[in-house]
């Protein structure tokens, strides 16, 4: 009897999937299956899987989002080749001292097998975390959350210079200024660009190889919310186990 | 022999008590010098390491302040007779290690003309440092009165203030174990530990210095001790080896804690700590002189020994000092980016304190130094007062 | 008790000592897997892009003819005065993208940190050519 069914499988012709209402493969997309043929009359479908790399584990608070713009940037980390032109920019644009740095670049040996290791290029700023430890921490309100943008920003006149933001920094985002007698920080630029109507951050302008997509996490339309927001995509942040609630996001390509 | 007026300045004292104020204007130049010349240049702290000896020289201040505040209240403000005639001193020398260690983070901040105008102005109801300040300022003024009104002999107001004082002391330096113990960014501080660390270990040191102290005013000035104030130190005695114990309890734990299970941040500080830089300070300093050899000590001479118990009690205090040292810096070794294949990523952050920040150290000593002896000179050697 | 305790102070000053020379936990050396000896390094139009032979010669089995002089010009590092060398042109199928196309050798827009070692990588190249000229001369 079984035989006879595999027979009657093998002798039934594909139909063709054109006819397949974009609902039902949208359905099979989502479980991460892509539908290949119909058979019998709409009744059998033949499917394949179309995961292709792990399946995004997007940070729990993605899709909550308190500000507007919600300022954010992606790093497509694979795609850095260390040219080190954001920091330059970013230097410049920000009068940042030769002591101090806002953004930098880590070099990554992956290991790859016996003893093999592959070189990556990791750009780091500040997070403009949602739960920031520094602005938890500032003994005078001198660090802040911008209520409007989710910029983590310095109150130049308030800071006292206690550095209990620097040891609170997860990321070691922060270093004291000795010509302003205050803590400098990455602001995406708030104060030299994007307060002034300029935009992106002068970092993500300067990139060549397209690594770091700064824009509006709140915004379907933008680039950072469709790459933070595509499930087949890895995202990740930087050391989660801190419970900052980073709002730069990590992926490959 | 009892101690008549004016027999406590004495040469020696006096002599002392010019070393102290040398060292303190020495300590104020580096310190005023560090403000010309921006901190980045002067101190050896570091982006990577924003706290050093400075700040581990004003905890350690601030524990023994908060430890004498804490340890004499036993007898002045809870009634326990036999510790009431090491009261006066107590809180003098309580009032002393916290303006030292005022002097301490007032030359680590950057600017710290700024502190009064925006801790007032713009509190960080959330922030744990405001609140250790703020409650710091609550614990001076506390036990000012206190002294005051322990000096007038006016002992029901001056319990009334002192426990005021107590309290205010507990909040502020659980509050200051909570600097630290609430900054996910460094695990090996991170914690309900280290606020209930920082109180245990604050009776431990003021145990300490109450002992070292008295000792040391009564052999400085020739006097002998008397009947009282002898038994009140052997109290101090039991009470110190009591905390002793406490906090090898509490270190033992911490140790586990820090290996069981390799938790990241934790396990590589406590491996700094028992074979790595921070081994020498660890097993020689806070292990040895710390707390085995005072437990020993002063359970061997079942507290009666003063002369013992003092010795031990000092070396204690440098070993405390040590203690303070490691807590702080052994807490901000750890890479921000360990464990993530970052070429070039050093194995342990490194700080050496700078000569400025040493002579800033050497600075709070003398001021303390002056402070005390200074009190022992107008306060007739805080005699006891019945 | 004197004389325990002496005791005690010598155990815990050895140990002490003991084990502060010690390492605290071994890593694992993060060694530079061995370069040629002379890389050609190409810092136009950006820093830096190091160009490995023994590879493409001993792995990819590549002759001298097959390069040179039709894609690369002999002198090493002259190929960077172009006006064209950069990605686009590796994706138009000059230069590199001759053979780095996905079919060949893996494509030129991909693996991006394999032959780009990046400011921090030629900084370090030439610092360790530095010590080694300066060895050298001894």
């Amino acid at each position: 009897m079984f035989k006879g069914f595999a027979d009657w499988v093998k002798s039934l012709k594909n139909e063709g999937v054109e006819h397949i209402a974009s609902e039902e493969r949208r359905a099979f997309l989502k479980l991460g299956l892509v539908i290949t043929g119909v058979y019998a009359g709409g009744k059998l479908l033949s499917v394949v899987s179309r995961v292709r790399e792990v399946y995004a584990d997007i940070p729990e608070y993605v899709d909550k989002y308190p500000y507007k713009p919600h300022y954010s940037m992606v790093l497509r980390t694979d795609r850095c080749i260390d040219c080190q032109l954001c920091m330059e920019a970013c230097r410049k644009t920000n009068h940042v001292p030769p002591y101090g740095w806002r953004t930098r670049i880590l070099e990554q040996h992956l290991p790859s097998g016996e003893g093999q290791w592959t070189r990556r290029f990791m750009p780091i700023l500040c997070n403009h975390c949602n739960e920031p430890p520094c602005v938890r921490a500032c003994p005078t309100r001198a660090t802040y959350k911008d209520p409007e943008t989710g910029i983590v920003k310095v109150n130049v006149k308030k800071c006292i210079g206690c550095k209990t933001c620097m040891a609170a920094c997860p990321y070691d985002m922060r270093y004291f200024n000795e010509e302003k007698r205050a803590i400098d920080k990455c602001d995406f630029c708030w104060e030299s660009r994007l307060s002034k109507g300029k935009f992106p951050t002068a970092c993500a302008k300067a990139c060549p190889a397209g690594v770091r997509i700064f824009g509006d996490l709140a915004d379907p339309n933008s680039r950072v919310y469709q790459l933070v927001h595509d499930p087949y995509r890895a995202i990740w942040v930087l050391r989660p186990s801190m419970g900052a609630r980073p709002n730069v996001f990590y992926t490959i390509n | 022999m009892v101690a008549t007026q004016g027999a406590v300045k004495n040469s020696k004292i006096v002599g002392l008590f010019v070393v102290s104020l040398i060292l303190l204007v020495i300590g104020l130049g580096a310190g005023i010098r560090s403000f010309v010349v921006g901190h980045m240049e002067a101190y050896g702290v570091t982006r990577e390491i924003p706290w050093g000896v400075l700040i581990s020289t004003y905890v350690f201040w601030v524990v023994t302040s908060t430890g004498l505040c804490l340890t004499s209240s036993i007898g002045h403000v809870f009634g326990y007779k036999p510790m009431e005639p090491v009261a006066s001193r107590s809180i003098f020398l309580a009032i002393c290690t916290i303006l030292a260690g005022f002097f301490a983070i007032g030359m680590e901040l950057e600017n710290p003309w700024r502190l009064p105008i925006w801790n007032s102005l713009s509190p960080n109801l959330r922030s744990n440092i405001w609140w250790m300040g703020t409650l710091y300022g609550a614990y001076l003024f506390f036990m000012l009165i206190e002294f005051g009104l322990i000096r007038l002999h006016r002992h029901k107001q001056a319990a009334l203030a002192g426990l005021l004082g107590v309290i205010a002391g507990v909040a502020a330096h659980s509050n200051l174990g909570a600097v630290f113990g609430l900054l996910h960014a460094h695990e090996f501080w991170y914690g309900p530990y280290m606020p209930i660390y920082f109180i245990a270990s604050a009776m431990m040191s003021g145990a300490a210095a109450i002992i070292f102290f008295t000792w040391f005013a009564y052999r400085f000035s020739g006097r002998e001790m008397d009947e009282s104030t002898v038994k009140a130190l052997q109290v101090t005695g039991k009470v110190y080896a009591l905390l002793t114990a406490v906090v090898i309890f509490f270190t033992v734990w911490k140790i586990i804690a820090s290996l069981a299970g390799k938790p990241h941040g934790k396990w590589e500080t406590i491996m700094a700590f028992l074979k790595g830089p921070f081994a020498f300070n660890f097993w020689v300093f806070e292990v040895f002189l710390g707390l085995v050899l005072p437990f020993l000590v002063v359970v061997g001479v079942r507290a009666r020994d003063i002369n013992a118990m003092a010795l031990v009690s000092g070396l204690a205090l440098l070993a405390i000092f040590v203690m303070r040292y490691d807590l702080v810096i052994g807490g901000q070794i750890v890479p921000h980016y360990a464990g993530m294949h970052i070429y070039g990523l050093p194995e342990y952050y490194h700080y050496t304190p700078s000569l400025s920040e040493w002579l800033v150290v050497l600075g709070s000593l003398g001021l303390f130094g002056a402070l005390f002896l200074w009190g022992e000179m107008a306060f007739d050697g805080h005699k006891p007062i019945h | 008790m004197k004389r325990n305790i002496l005791l005690l102070l010598v155990i815990f000053v050895g140990i002490g000592f003991l084990l502060h020379a010690w390492p605290s936990f071994s890593q694992e050396g993060e060694e530079e897997a061995g370069y040629p000896t002379y890389p050609i390094i190409f810092t136009k139009p950006l820093k830096a892009v190091l160009f490995d032979h023994k590879v493409h010669v001993e792995k990819a089995g590549l002759s001298c003819e097959d390069c040179h002089e039709d894609i690369f010009k002999m002198e090493a590092g002259s190929t960077q005065q172009n006006e064209d060398f950069n990605m686009d042109s590796l994706y138009k199928g000059k230069y590199c993208g001759v053979c780095h196309n996905g079919e060949m050798a893996f494509a030129s827009n991909t693996r991006c940190a394999s032959c780009h070692i990046g400011v921090m990588g030629y900084e370090r190249l030439l610092k360790k050519q530095h010590s080694s000229e300066s060895s050298s001369e001894h």
